[in-house]
Parts: C-alpha cells; sequence; structure tokens
C-alpha cells in the first residue's frame, strides 16, 4: 500500500473488538497511516429497534476515532431480515445518526452499500440511489461501494452501480431535507414491495463486454429507466 | 473531569487488558440493549417517519445519548473477555483530535475528504468497488475498471478475490495472505487501465 492509500479493519456487533483488529491497529498507527473503521450495526439485532440502533451507532462510530485511532469511519446499518443497508429502517439509522454526528462535531463519516437486487435491475439502482440521497443529505463525506445482491454472490458487481450513486449523490447535494424525505419516501415505496421477489440481476460478465470494459445495451437501457423514475419521482440528475 | 489526554490503541489495550471481566453472552444480551433503552428514554429519542431528521434538537439529543452509551457502556474485548470504559471527557477529547480531512490519491487523480457540513452543495467522495463482495480471479482486473472508468468514482475499494493461482482464499491460511497482496496489484493495475493511476485505495 502507498502513503495515499487508506487501510481497513472492522468493529464487531455491537460495541466489541478483537485483539486481531487492535493490533493491525497498532501497526498502522504506528506508521502513520490512513485509517478508515467499518461496524455494521444490526437493526433488530442486539439493540432492537431503530431508534436504540441509531443509539449504538453513534456510539460504535465515535469509538473508532476516540478509542482505535481511526481517521474515517466507515457504517452500514445493516437489516437484520433483509441483510440490506437500503431497507427504509436502515437508512433512517444511518441517516439519523449521520446528522447527529455531523451537527456536533468535525468528522469524517462513510457508509457502505449492500442493496438486495442484483446489478443490471431498476430496483438495484434505485436501492443505490436511495441510500446515495440519505447519506449525502445526513453530511457524510464518503460513499463506499456498492455491493449489490446484498455482497454475497460472486461477481455481482458493477461500476453502473457506482454511477447512479455518485449521479444521485450530486444531484442531492444542498437540497432541502423536507424535499429530500419526500423523494426518499417515493423511492423505496417503490422498491421495498419487491424484497420478497427481488431480481437476481446478472453477473458482471453478462452486464460488460469484459475485454473492453463496455456495459452492454441492455444495462444502459435499464440505467436510462431508472434516471426517468428518479427524474419523475423529483431528482434533478442533469445528464 | 478534563481528560489527561486522548486515549491511543496503546492505551486503549491496557484498559481492555485491566478492564471488567464479562460473559459476551451478557454483554450481547444484557449490557448493549439495556443501555441502548436506557439511553432512548432518557434522552427521549423518537423518530418521526423521517429518513433523514430536520430536527436539530433531536440531532443532539441522539448524539449525546450515543456519548452516554459509549462512556458508561464502554467497549468489550471478545479475546480478552474484558470491557472497559471510558470518560465523556477522554471521548471529547479523541473528537477534537480526529482529522478534519483527508487527502487520497496522488497527482491528477488525488482528492481530498473534506467535511460536509450538513446537506452542504457539493458532493461525497464516491469509492467505487464490490466493498467486500466476492469476485473470481478471472475478471478482477475488468471488474475493479469498470469502477475506475466512472467519473463519478474518486476512490476504488477492493472486493474479496475468491481464488489466487486457482487455490481459494481461505481465511487464516496463507493463500489469504497471497490473494490480499493480489488484490492491491489488480486494483492498481486497473487503475493503469483506466487512465487514473493515482486513484487511492
Amino acid at each position: 500500500m502507498r502513503t495515499c492509500d487508506s487501510h481497513e479493519c472492522s468493529q464487531l456487533n455491537e460495541l466489541k473488538i478483537d485483539m486481531n483488529a487492535l493490533n493491525m491497529l497498532a501497526g498502522w498507527t504506528c506508521n502513520g497511516n490512513t485509517i478508515m473503521i467499518e461496524q455494521m450495526p444490526i437493526f433488530g439485532g442486539y439493540c432492537g429497534m431503530v431508534e436504540e440502533t441509531a443509539i449504538c451507532d453513534v456510539a460504535t462510530t465515535l469509538a473508532s476515532f476516540t478509542l482505535f485511532s481511526g481517521n474515517f469511519h466507515l457504517d452500514g446499518p445493516i437489516h437484520i431480515r433483509w441483510g440490506t443497508t437500503t431497507a427504509r429502517e436502515t437508512l433512517q439509522v444511518a441517516g439519523h445518526a449521520a446528522a447527529a454526528i455531523d451537527a456536533n462535531t468535525d468528522l469524517l463519516l462513510a457508509n457502505q452499500y449492500y442493496p438486495m437486487a442484483g446489478p443490471c435491475t431498476e430496483m438495484c439502482l434505485l436501492e443505490t440511489a436511495a441510500q446515495a440521497i440519505t447519506d449525502t443529505a445526513s453530511g457524510r463525506e464518503l460513499l463506499s461501494g456498492s455491493a449489490a445482491a446484498k455482497g454475497v454472490v460472486q461477481d455481482k458487481t458493477t461500476g453502473m452501480e457506482a454511477r447512479i450513486m455518485g449521479e444521485a449523490a450530486k444531484a442531492t447535494a444542498g437540497m432541502k431535507i423536507p424535499e429530500v424525505n419526500k423523494l426518499l419516501n417515493k423511492i423505496v415505496s417503490d422498491y421495498e414491495k419487491h424484497y420478497t421477489n427481488a431480481p437476481a440481476g446478472k453477473t458482471f460478465q453478462e452486464c460488460y463486454d469484459v475485454k473492453t470494459v463496455k456495459p452492454t445495451a441492455e444495462y444502459v437501457q435499464v440505467y436510462d429507466g431508472a434516471l426517468k423514475r428518479l427524474r419523475d419521482y423529483g431528482l434533478d440528475i442533469k445528464h | 473531569m478534563t481528560a489527561h489526554r486522548h486515549l491511543d490503541i496503546f492505551e486503549s489495550y491496557n484498559r481492555f487488558y485491566n478492564g471488567k471481566k464479562v460473559r459476551e453472552d451478557t454483554w450481547d444480551y444484557c449490557t448493549v440493549p439495556n443501555s441502548a433503552l436506557m439511553m432512548k428514554n432518557k434522552y427521549d429519542i423518537k423518530f418521526t417517519d423521517d429518513i433523514v431528521p430536520d430536527d436539530d434538537d433531536l440531532c443532539d439529543r441522539l448524539f449525546l445519548a450515543g456519548v452516554e452509551m459509549l462512556a458508561t457502556t464502554g467497549f468489550y474485548n471478545t479475546d480478552l473477555g474484558r470491557a472497559f470504559s471510558l470518560t465523556e471527557d477522554e471521548i471529547y477529547e479523541g473528537i477534537k483530535r480526529a482529522p478534519k480531512e483527508l487527502t487520497l490519491g496522488f497527482g491528477k487523480d488525488r482528492c481530498i475528504c473534506r467535511k460536509r457540513l450538513g446537506n452542504a452543495d457539493f458532493k461525497p467522495l464516491v469509492e467505487g468497488g464490490p466493498t467486500g463482495a466476492p469476485v473470481s480471479e478471472e475478471i478482477y482486473v475488468p471488474m475493479m475498471r469498470s469502477y475506475a472508468q466512472e467519473s463519478t468514482v474518486d476512490l476504488l475499494v477492493s472486493g474479496v478475490l475468491n481464488s489466487v493461482d486457482g487455490y481459494p482464499s481461505t481465511t487464516n491460511t496463507p493463500w489469504e495472505i497471497r490473494a490480499t497482496l493480489a488484490e492491491i496489484r489488480y486494483v492498481r493495475e486497473a487503475a493503469l487501465m483506466a487512465n487514473r493511476p493515482g486513484l487511492g485505495i
């Protein structure tokens, strides 16, 4: 790794860490490396409901900086039933925890993406956009992802999901919060009804020409469909 | 009480080592949930239907609840089976010491992660990549290149290389180390192929 790269390790759920992480952190700290510490609080897990999970999320985030010498914190509240970060409840936990810390500190906050649907589906792109809108509006500094298909299926992630993440973030920056909430309600209501039959999507090899690394015409068409829906819902994506 | 100084990773270890013995299941099923519920009631934390809060007072109370939860509950070390607590002043000292901005990458691909206050009118950085999802060895470079070539992407984050030289990159084996080093090589190659050699990882 170069000095301009960052190192990453994880806490454990909830408010726990092991010696492997401490030892890695000790080495990176002594070297003066940039350190990102991650932790994904579980909604519906040890803490229970959204409010308790958000309180724990704030405590967890602060621990990365104040106990473990982290330089930025990578969040990722995850839904115990769906295994995603894009569910309404987990967006709410992330949105509230970030806004609370952002309003009271200068800490650098990141979030990671685990949508339910796989690549080359409008649902995957809408889920990713909803989280990017939430993270941007709640004051986060960095968006990391996206691990489509819950991040568990081999080769089911592509650059097109990062494209929508960035475009949605750009269009959201500076929007008033009440407008953001109206917009989010429309987008999340659109995809949350498909949780029990979410589209599995396609692999990278099926979404791109692997030699030229160009997305297929099919994926570009799906992407345009998702952009149209986001614009219809009120997100002003320019190009 | 004013903190003597911020905690660093070494002081944290010392405090874990001398911390209180706690059973892990007690921590998971009693200590953490009870503390979260107590803070919810004490600070009257109730969410509306909003996904992003538009209530400054709620944000302040939520922040204070998190600070008090960390200070009173502390942190648990699963290998030592011990937990320690710290003071709120130590937490605030740590917050003050954290960096306000970070520079990542180099050359024309360098980017600065700087504070966005509220919904600032500039977008957050995008760290593109599979962020831990499993990826086949054969397509690792083109997949990472698909992120590196996106104009919205400012940094790269790797996926988990499923195998290396055909061998599974199993946790706690030498192949895991080899796979991790291969991931870094492949991510750099992908950035080079996208003509963005200075992208931070």
